[in-house]
């Protein structure tokens, strides 16, 4: 992006980030399930200045027809960007990237949702980037999850998502825009957390072995936080006394 | 409620450890059973149930449902009742069990777009069966069809069909209500209509809520409506 | 959405029961608009945005401007272009890939709306003359659908483009180089308002939802700016209008937009 500081700190002598947060802080997190009318299930996150809007629906028939599975229910993720949602305008048709994250998304979440007792059916998941700050991908995760659970789509457990990595040679919990361009190692994660399994790991840098444990260890951490607040969304919707759900 | 306390669950919450027989919305994760879904437990004779509160429709057997022809062939006809499959309502059912394709017409009895009340015969997920033949069963040509979450089914009917049976009363609408979470009201006067679909409306956002069949009351009688 | 969408036979037949007693299904009167609300600046990394929701129809418009080159023969003239998507989570018939025929309707009726109404001064959108120009780039996606997209992406396009700050470049070397922290107000004329009306039999209904949406013989999108003027029409559907009631369209659409710039005027927070 055009004119952004090269002199940009990112870790000051306090220990304190470019954006003011210690190293194992997390921006802020919110989540409201159940936003959109149509869509089966639905859910909208802010993840710092991520703004992410998930929408499900199914299961339902599948079209065409020949990619109907037989056996059980497939599972379809669409991760998309808006024009308006990064520094230079995004061409509306898919990119590599999106293509990526659509299947990677897909892959972490397919091990908590059963659609096993749904043969010859598709559950669609549409994850609209409305604006992007660094760590969509575990934000949109985290609300593909709400969304499903919103749905009533059996999952054996939520699925949750943060970045941890390295920035100013040291270790840093979910990593924002700046810290992405100009720090040394992202890595995504997206984690099951009552199975304690990780569905998604991805990395972009160069991290040694001992940095390697000590970063997803830190990830997970990062992945709990934000499962409190997949709880209170769903609380919040279906739980609470007196509010209209 | 019953004797025991009702736990709110969402997935992958864990309800229990060992394996008390499992029933509906509940796996076993190693040796603790986990709710697969938003609800609420419920004890049933030491087995535990989560009670769903949200999702598509489930077909079982003998429920009533309202559904909508999306299509046909010469054979049945297709039939979307709000549930992960579209239910198959076979010819012989209308045209009696010596029913010959070439010689009766689907489309003279039912269109698509025509809205029934049908009865589930068999709920094989392969595609759920549906029946109009009995009483009060077969194509509605009157009413306004309206959509909520089958988990609100319950609420709508209320205890011993107190709420459904108060909207009624209130508004003069006649309700028909599906366990797919399909709705018609239909009504001689408008204002009734308008009114019983407000209520409807209302018991699905605010089905959580205490005392609703009270709060329900009062809407209806507040706008002056008897 | 797809042409095959079931018309629910039912539905239709008690529309029409209820538009012979004056009245529609959600309770309207037959001109009446659903609850309309606007919030900007919601989108704070674009240029501008808006956020707008129209009875259960939401929509989201986004802003972008940056140097572009100018159209051949209008050097002296800035660039405007308006697009519309509607996304697959707005409803569950909406399929993905290349928008189809209706979405680009869409878009290109939103856009003349704005365009025809001389809503933006693109002459004050010059960089270079004929070789340098700012470009802005009005994005709107439909979140959820219940009908009248038109009215819905034309008021969040309208209110975005108010609300939007375009950045300053200087030329240097030939290229348009960014100043930054200098921000300015968009060039703004007039405010475009587009009301959308529908015929079922013989009447005329304002802002269908998706359900008399699918029940319509024809409908019509008739945009007005500041002055009362209509600037832009667009009409649709598979059946026709007389004379008469494209008359009573007009009059209807002007006097219903007054109402609408207000609420428009509210939420930008302007006095245009």
């Amino acid at each position: 992006m055009g004119g952004r500081k090269t002199d940009l700190v990112l870790l000051d002598k306090n220990g304190i980030r470019c954006d003011g947060r210690k190293v194992d802080e997390t921006r802020k997190v919110t989540i409201k399930a159940g936003v959109l009318k149509n869509a089966s299930g639905s859910a909208y996150i802010e993840f710092g200045g991520n703004k992410i809007l998930a929408g499900v629906f199914g299961p339902r028939d599948v079209h065409p027809k020949h990619m109907a599975d037989p056996d059980t229910g497939i599972l379809r993720v669409r991760y998309h960007m808006e024009p308006f949602s990064v520094g230079e305008r995004k061409n509306p048709a898919p990119s590599r990237r999106e293509i990526e994250i659509s299947k990677v998304v897909k892959e972490a979440l397919e091990p908590a949702v059963m659609l096993e007792n749904f043969p010859r059916t598709a559950t669609d998941v549409f994850l609209e980037i409305l604006q992007a700050d660094g760590g969509t991908r575990c934000a949109a995760l985290s609300a593909a999850s709400v969304a499903l659970a919103d749905a009533g789509i059996p999952m054996r457990d939520l699925v949750c998502g943060c970045a941890a990595g390295k920035a100013a040679d040291t270790l840093i919990l979910d990593v924002n825009n700046e810290e992405d361009q100009a720090g040394q190692a992202d890595m995504p994660i997206g984690y099951m957390p009552n199975l304690g399994k990780i569905t998604l790991l991805q990395l972009d840098g160069v991290l040694t072995p001992d940095e390697f444990k000590k970063c997803i260890e830190l990830g997970v951490v990062g992945c709990k936080q934000v499962y409190e607040i997949q709880k209170k969304a769903l609380h919040e919707k279906y739980f609470s006394n007196g509010g209209s759900s | 409620m019953s004797q025991n306390s009702n736990h709110f669950v969402l997935p992958g919450d864990v309800i229990s450890n060992g394996s008390s027989s499992l029933k509906q919305n509940v796996i076993l994760e190693g040796d603790k059973l986990v709710s697969t879904t938003i609800g609420f437990t419920e004890n049933n004779d030491g087995a535990v149930d989560v009670i769903a509160l949200t999702g598509l429709y489930t077909s079982e057997v003998d429920d009533l449902v309202i559904g909508k022809i999306v299509s046909h062939n010469s054979l049945s006809w297709e039939v979307n009742i709000n549930s992960s499959y579209r239910a198959m309502l076979p010819a012989s059912d209308i045209f009696g069990k010596d029913y010959s394709p070439s010689r009766d017409d689907l489309s003279l009895k039912l269109i698509i777009g025509d809205i029934i009340l049908a009865r589930i015969v068999n709920s094989d997920s392969r595609r759920p069966l549906i029946t109009i033949n009995g009483q009060n069963l077969g194509k509605i040509d009157d009413g306004e069809l309206i959509k909520i979450s089958p988990a609100k089914v319950p609420r709508l009917i209320g205890k011993h069909g107190s709420m459904i049976q108060s909207i009624e009363e209130s508004t003069g609408a006649s309700i028909t209500i599906g366990q797919n979470g399909w709705v018609v009201v239909s009504c001689e006067k408008t204002n009734g209509l308008l009114k019983a679909i407000m209520a409807i409306r209302m018991v699905e956002e605010q089905a959580h809520v205490v005392d609703l069949t009270d709060k329900v009351k009062k809407m209806l009688q507040s706008n002056g409506v008897e | 959405m797809t042409s095959t969408s079931i018309i629910d036979k039912l539905k239709r037949n008690k529309i029409l029961d209820l538009l012979k007693e004056g009245k529609r299904i959600d309770g309207r009167e037959l001109d009446e608009f659903r609850p309309l609300h606007i919030d900007t600046g919601v989108i704070p990394h674009a240029d501008g945005s808006a956020r707008v929701r129209l009875g259960d129809t939401e929509i989201v418009a986004g802003i972008k401007i940056q140097p572009d080159r100018p159209f051949p023969d209008m050097g002296d003239k800035g660039i405007f272009i308006c697009t519309a998507e509607i996304l697959p989570l707005a409803h569950p018939d909406v399929e993905t890939g290349p928008p189809p025929p209706p979405v680009i309707e869409l878009a290109r009726v939103v856009d003349r709306g704005i365009r025809e109404s001389g809503m933006i001064d693109l002459s004050q959108m010059v960089l270079e003359k004929d070789k340098s120009v700012i470009g802005l780039f009005a994005d709107n996606v439909v979140t959820d659908h219940d009908g009248n997209l038109f009215d819905a992406c034309s008021y969040a396009s309208v209110a975005a483009i108010i609300t939007s700050k375009i950045p300053k470049w200087e030329i240097k070397d030939d290229k348009p180089v960014l100043v930054e922290g200098e921000l300015s107000d968009a060039p703004i004329t007039t405010i475009p308002v587009s009301i959308t009306m529908g015929r079922i039999d013989d009447f005329i209904i304002v802002d269908p939802n998706l359900d008399e949406w699918e029940c319509l013989d024809a409908r019509i999108t008739i945009t007005t700016n500041s002055d009362g003027n209509v600037v832009a029409l667009q009409k649709g559907g598979s059946s026709g209008f007389t004379v008469d009631q494209l008359v009573k369209c007009s009059e209807l659409s002007i006097s219903g937009a007054g109402k609408i710039r207000d609420i428009i005027k509210q939420a930008t927070k302007t006095n245009q």
